[in-house]
């Protein structure tokens, strides 16, 4: 019985925590060409994201979970783009929206990244040129099943871990 | 338009819908000033062209066109200069100081040389790309390894010294 206990809080923690996170996601709008025309109107009064909790656009890195990338980027942009990925906390989710972003798009050519995976890690693919509110809606709730399924408690067990062999080695 | 027929020998281009003279590129300077005496008092903007490869084409490779607007007529009308490979412009960043940034963005992209211009380097790559991206004889798929951006750091001094700020080197 005693040992059971733990457990059981746990498990609780865990969803509580993952139901948290999943309906709190505020997103870094990094729009640089046409999608984030049609992120805007995602955003705003007609199709409203906040109704999946998506409340606020951070325009800050520091205060974002979801990086939406909307838009082309090219070889100048990517180290940006890598910066803001890395100066957000953790935990972070990326959504990759239209082609551009996903696979550079109809842009073959000498200044566009051949998709943004090349540089960052990507949660979601949105395909589409531009995609449609529906379509980010969908990303979103797919990205909220992810969160749901994600164990912080693992998370944390996994980071322990990694700091504990830090010591250790260091020791 | 008509007086610049008349005046510089201007062609007008069979190719284009709107009002389009060719001229030639000695003459660009004294057209232009002509023209900005006579209303047209915005450049809009500058554009290249790669003619390699285009069928019935019996004229130089490049055409450099440039636009230009009357804010108090309402009017449009674009000079269009044909260059060949090796030869040069002189730049108009004179008459119009926006022609600076516009020739730059030209060479960047064309590798047609302005003669004459203060600070002719890259506007939109990087500062060790090689070669001219939208030549047509610039190979599409290729990618290059590049690291360094414009540190725009003499850009920023002329500007503050312009303001009547001193820059003190270190
Ligand atoms: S995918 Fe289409 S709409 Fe989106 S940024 Fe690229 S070109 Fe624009």
């Amino acid at each position: 019985m005693q040992n059971e206990m733990p457990g059981f809080f746990a498990g609780k923690l865990n969803e509580l925590v993952s139901w948290g996170r999943s309906h709190s996601l505020w997103p870094f709008p990094y729009g640089t060409a046409c999608c984030a025309i049609e992120f805007m109107s995602t955003e705003s009064a007609r199709y409203d994201l906040s109704r999946m909790g998506s409340e606020y656009v951070r325009f800050t890195p520091r205060q974002a979970d979801v990086l939406a990338v909307s838009g082309t980027i090219t070889f100048k942009q990517a180290p940006i783009l890598k910066r803001i990925y890395e100066q957000m906390a953790e935990p972070k989710w990326v959504i990759s929206m239209g082609a551009c972003a996903c696979s550079g798009g109809f842009y073959d050519c000498y200044c566009t990244v051949p998709g943004i995976d090349c540089i960052i890690p990507v949660d979601i693919y949105i395909g589409g040129c531009p995609s449609r509110p529906e379509a980010f809606f969908d990303a979103m709730i797919e990205l909220q099943e992810k969160i749901k399924n994600e164990s912080y408690m693992q998370e944390r067990k996994k980071k322990l871990k990694e700091q504990w062999e830090n010591l250790k080695w260091k020791a | 338009m008509e007086s610049l027929i008349q005046k510089f020998n201007a062609v007008p281009d069979k190719l284009a819908v709107d009002k389009c003279v060719i001229i030639a590129a000695e003459k660009l300077i004294e057209a232009v000033k002509f023209l900005k005496e006579n209303s047209f008092d915005v450049l809009i903007d500058i554009v290249g062209i790669d003619y390699l490869g285009m069928e019935n084409h019996n004229a130089p490779r490049f055409a450099v066109i440039y636009c230009l607007k009357s804010t108090k007529n309402m009017e449009r009308l674009r000079l269009k200069v044909q260059i060949d490979e090796g030869e040069t412009i002189s730049t108009l960043s004179e008459i119009y100081p926006i022609a600076d940034w516009q020739e730059r963005e030209v060479w960047d992209l064309f590798g047609i040389v302005f003669e004459n211009h203060r600070n002719l380097k890259r506007l939109l790559n990087h500062v060790e790309f090689e070669g001219h991206p939208l030549r047509k004889d610039y190979p599409a798929k290729k990618r290059q390894w590049l690291t360094e951006n414009d540190k725009m750091q003499d850009q920023l001094e002329a500007r503050l010294e312009t303001l009547g700020y001193k820059v003190v080197s270190h």
